[in-house]
C-alpha cells in the first residue's frame, strides 16, 4: 500500500483523523517503517512546540519577539496619516474657514486629545525604565514627528551621527545613581502585586508593568506603571502616573494622578488632582473631598461630596456634587440624575454643546458663559503680541551677535547642514526631558534637573534664531558678512518664520522643524566648542 | 514572584497563602460563580500567566495582549457563570482567551475575517519531506527559545491556529469555529505554519 502524506500523518498526530481513516493508518503504521519514522518524527515536534510555548519567559513576553516586527506596515500607516495631515492643512482651511471638523480632531498631533495621547504614551516608555527607555522614546518620538516632516532622515542620522562616549557614560552614571535614590519601601518588578492578606505598613514607592493593591498599604503609594490598580486599601495618598489607574478599594488621602485613564469606583477620602485623558467616577465611585481635573473626557457618575473643578472637553455628570460645578471646556451634559449642590458655572465655545436635562437638579445659580472662539487673526491684541514676541527675539539675536559674535555666526552656519542638525535637534528635544526625569529622580539632582530645564527652554527658544538668521543669509545673499547684514538677515527669516508659523497645521510642523534644527545646530555647536577641552 | 512577595516588609502572609493554595480548584470556581472577588482572584493568581501567554503569542503587540488579558478576566466574572464542568476549566479559560484575541483581531480587521480562505488552500500537500524534521532534534532552552521566536515571527494566519493548538490545546473544530474556517483549512493551515517554521529554524542554524 501506498504511503500517507506528511499532512495526514500530522493531523493523526494531533488526534484529530476520522475514526475510519485513523484505523486504516494505525493498519499500515505496523507494516511501513518509513512511516513509522515520520510519526516519531511529527510527535516530537509537537512536543517541542508545546514546551517551547509553554516556556512564556520574560524574553518571548518582552516587546523585542513582537511589536517590533510589523516595522513597515507602522512606517506605512503614519505615511497615510502624514498625507491626511498634509492634505488636511491645505484643504481643510478653506473648506471649513479655517476650523478643523470634529471628525478630524483625532488625527490632530496638536489638539489637546491628541497631545494628552502623545504625553501619555510617552511617559509611559520613560516608566518602563532601563537603558532600552531612551532609545525606545527617541524611536516613539522620532518615528511620529520624523515621518510627519521628512520621513528618511533617521537612515542619515544613523551614518552621520554617533552618541558622545561621555554623555553615554553620563547617562549610565544617573541611571545607576537613581536607584538607591529611594529610601522607602520599594519594589520594581514586571508585576507588582501587595497580596489580599498583605499589610505594608510604609510607604510604598512601586514601578512595574501592572501594580496591584489587594492588601493594605498604611502609608502613601506611589506607582509608576502601566496598569495601577487599588482593589484593597490605601491609608494615606495615591499618587500614580500610568496609562491606565484604576481604583474599586479605598484610598484614604488624596489621589494625584497623571493617567491616560483613570477610574474610581470604590471610595476615596479626601480630593482627586488628575491630568487624564478619560476620567471616570463610576457609579460606586464615592469622592470625600472635591475633584480638580484636566481630562479630554471626565464623566461624574458617582457621588462627590465637595465640588468639582474641571477643564476638560467633554464633561458629562450624571451623579451628584455636593458643591459647585466649575468646568471649562467644549461641552457638558447634565442628565437627568445630576445633582448639584451648589452654583453651576460653566465656560464654553459653543452654547449648543451644552446639555441640562430637565430632571437635573442644581441648587444655587447657573452661570453659562460663551466665549466666542474668535479668529485670532481680528484681535489686535494678537498683532501687539506678535510685535513683542518678534521684537524680543530680534533683541536676543543682537545680543547673541554682539556678545558671542563666532558662537553665533558658527551656529547659524550648522543650522546649514541640514540632516545632521535636525536629527541631533530631533533627539535632544526628546532626550532632553529624560535625562531630566532621571536627574531629577535622583532628588539630590532635582535643582540641577530644573537648571537643565531652564538651558533646554532657553535654547529652544533660541532655536529659531540660528534658524532665522540662516534662513535670511541665503535669501539675500549679502556679500559682506557685517554685523548690519546679520541683522538684516536674522529680521528677513524671523519675519517668514513668524508669519509661516501661522499657517494651520503645517505652521506646527515648520515650526517643529525650525526647532529641532536650531536646537541641533546649537547642540552641535556646544558639543565642538567643548570638545577641546574635554581632549586636551 | 511569591519569593518577593515574601521579601517585602510587613507581616508575612503565612497562613493565608498556604489555605488558598491548599484549596481545591472546583471549590474556588464553586465559590467564584457566586462572585466571590476572593477566588476570582484567586483564579487570576493562578491563571493570569497562561492567559496571558495566549493572547502574546496571538495579537501582536504587549499592550494589546495586556488589554485582552484584563478583558478576558473582566468578562470572566460573568461568563463563569456558564462554564459547567464538562471540559477542565483552564482548557475553558484558553477557549474564552481564544474567542476573546479573535475578536480583537477581528476589530482591527473591521469586522472582517481574521483569516480568509484561499482557494485551494485546503488541498493536502502530498509526499513531503521524508528526512527528519529539524524540529524533532533541537531541545535545549535556548533552542526552544529561537522556537518561541520563530513562532512569533510567522504571518498572523499561521501564527494564530498554530499558538491555539499547541499552546491553546484547542481542537481543529474549535479552531475552525472560532476563526469561522473549514476544518480542513485549519488542518492545512497548521501543517503549512509547521513547514514554515522548520524553513526558519534551519535558515537561522545554517
Amino acid at each position: 500500500m501506498e504511503c500517507y502524506s506528511e499532512q495526514t500523518v500530522a493531523i493523526f498526530v494531533d488526534g484529530e483523523l476520522a475514526v475510519e481513516e485513523a484505523r486504516r493508518l494505525r493498519d499500515h503504521l505496523a507494516t511501513c517503517r518509513r512511516c513509522r519514522q515520520l510519526l516519531d518524527a511529527l510527535r516530537a515536534e509537537n512536543r517541542l512546540l508545546s514546551e517551547s510555548l509553554q516556556e512564556l519567559t520574560e524574553g518571548a513576553a518582552s516587546p523585542e519577539g513582537f511589536s517590533r516586527l510589523p516595522g513597515s506596515l507602522e512606517w506605512g500607516h503614519l505615511a497615510v496619516v502624514a498625507a491626511v495631515l498634509a492634505m488636511g492643512s491645505f484643504v481643510v482651511p478653506w473648506i471649513e474657514k479655517l476650523s478643523i471638523p470634529d471628525a478630524l480632531q483625532w488625527l490632530n498631533p496638536f489638539s489637546v486629545s491628541g497631545r494628552a495621547d502623545l504625553i501619555f504614551n510617552l511617559s509611559d516608555y520613560v516608566a518602563h525604565g532601563g537603558t532600552t527607555m531612551l532609545s525606545d522614546y527617541v524611536a516613539v518620538v522620532g518615528g511620529l514627528f520624523l515621518l510627519l516632516l521628512l520621513g528618511g532622515a533617521a537612515l542619515l542620522l544613523g551614518r552621520r551621527w554617533q552618541p558622545p562616549q561621555a554623555g553615554l557614560r553620563l547617562l549610565v552614571g544617573l541611571l545607576a545613581l537613581s536607584l538607591p535614590g529611594f529610601a522607602l519601601e520599594h519594589r520594581h518588578s514586571h508585576f507588582v502585586t501587595v497580596a489580599a492578606n498583605e499589610t505594608v505598613d510604609d510607604t510604598l514607592v512601586a514601578a512595574g508593568n501592572t501594580i496591584r493593591v489587594e492588601g493594605v498599604i498604611t502609608g502613601d503609594l506611589v506607582a509608576v506603571g502601566d496598569t495601577v490598580e487599588v482593589r484593597g486599601t490605601v491609608k494615606g495618598d495615591l499618587m500614580s502616573f500610568a496609562k491606565r489607574t484604576v481604583v474599586n478599594g479605598t484610598v484614604e488621602g488624596n489621589i494625584y494622578t497623571a493617567s491616560q485613564s483613570f477610574d474610581l469606583d470604590g471610595q476615596l477620602g479626601h480630593n482627586i488632582y488628575a491630568a487624564a485623558r478619560s476620567l471616570r467616577v463610576g457609579d460606586g465611585g464615592h469622592v470625600g473631598g472635591g475633584v480638580v481635573v484636566a481630562a479630554g473626557d471626565a464623566s461624574l457618575q458617582g457621588e462627590v461630596t465637595r465640588s468639582a473643578t474641571m477643564a476638560v472637553g467633554n464633561a458629562d455628570v450624571s451623579g451628584s456634587i455636593g458643591r459647585e460645578l466649575t468646568m471649562a471646556g467644549d461641552a457638558l451634559t447634565l442628565t437627568n440624575t445630576a445633582r448639584i449642590g451648589g452654583n453651576l458655572s460653566v465656560t464654553v465655545h459653543q452654547m449648543s454643546k451644552v446639555h441640562i436635562a430637565d430632571g437635573a437638579k442644581i441648587a444655587g445659580a447657573r452661570d453659562i458663559h460663551v466665549e466666542v472662539r474668535k479668529s485670532r487673526f481680528a484681535r489686535p491684541k494678537f498683532y501687539f503680541h506678535q510685535a513683542i514676541w518678534f521684537a524680543g527675539a530680534m533683541l536676543v539675536g543682537w545680543l547673541g551677535l554682539v556678545l558671542f559674535p563666532g558662537f553665533f555666526q558658527a551656529s547659524t552656519e550648522a543650522v546649514g547642514s541640514g540632516w545632521r542638525s535636525l536629527g541631533l535637534g530631533i533627539a535632544v528635544l526628546a532626550g532632553a526631558p529624560v535625562v531630566m526625569i532621571v536627574i531629577a529622580i535622583t532628588l539630590v539632582g532635582f535643582p540641577l534637573s530644573l537648571m537643565l530645564l531652564a538651558m533646554y527652554l532657553a535654547a529652544i527658544y533660541l532655536a529659531k534664531i540660528w534658524v532665522g538668521a540662516f534662513l535670511g543669509r541665503v535669501l539675500l545673499k549679502p556679500a559682506t558678512a557685517t554685523k548690519a547684514d546679520w541683522l538684516l538677515g536674522l529680521l528677513v527669516g524671523l519675519l517668514i518664520i513668524t508669519i509661516v508659523r501661522f499657517i494651520p497645521y503645517l505652521g506646527g510642523l515648520v515650526h517643529f522643524g525650525v526647532v529641532c534644527l536650531g536646537l541641533g545646530a546649537f547642540a552641535w555647536q556646544l558639543y565642538r566648542a567643548s570638545r577641546p577641552a574635554i581632549t586636551t | 514572584m511569591d519569593a518577593k512577595r515574601n521579601n517585602a516588609k510587613g507581616p508575612q502572609p503565612h497562613e493565608g497563602k498556604a489555605t488558598m493554595e491548599g484549596r481545591d480548584l472546583e471549590g474556588v470556581i464553586e465559590r467564584a460563580r457566586g462572585h466571590d472577588a476572593e477566588a476570582l482572584g484567586e483564579i487570576y493568581r493562578r491563571y493570569a500567566r497562561r492567559v496571558f501567554g495566549l493572547c502574546r503569542y496571538m495579537l501582536d503587540s504587549r499592550e494589546s495582549a495586556e488589554d485582552a488579558t484584563s478583558e478576558v478576566f473582566l468578562k470572566l466574572q460573568r461568563l463563569i457563570e456558564s462554564y459547567d464542568g464538562s471540559i477542565p476549566f483552564p482548557k475553558w479559560l484558553l477557549h474564552v482567551t481564544g474567542n476573546q484575541c479573535i475578536d480583537a483581531l477581528r476589530r482591527r480587521k473591521r469586522g472582517q475575517q481574521v483569516i480568509v480562505e484561499v482557494e485551494d488552500g485546503a488541498a493536502v500537500i502530498e509526499a513531503a519531506s521524508p528526512e527528519p524534521s529539524p524540529l524533532g532534534a533541537v531541545m535545549s532552552a535556548e533552542e526552544r527559545a529561537q522556537v518561541r521566536d520563530a513562532i512569533a515571527r510567522l504571518p498572523e494566519n499561521y501564527r494564530v491556529p498554530l499558538v491555539m493548538r499547541y499552546y491553546g490545546e484547542l481542537s481543529y473544530d474549535e479552531i475552525a469555529q472560532q476563526l469561522g474556517l473549514q476544518k480542513n483549512y485549519v488542518a492545512a493551515l497548521l501543517f503549512r505554519a509547521r513547514q514554515e517554521l522548520r524553513r526558519k529554524l534551519a535558515h537561522r542554524s545554517k
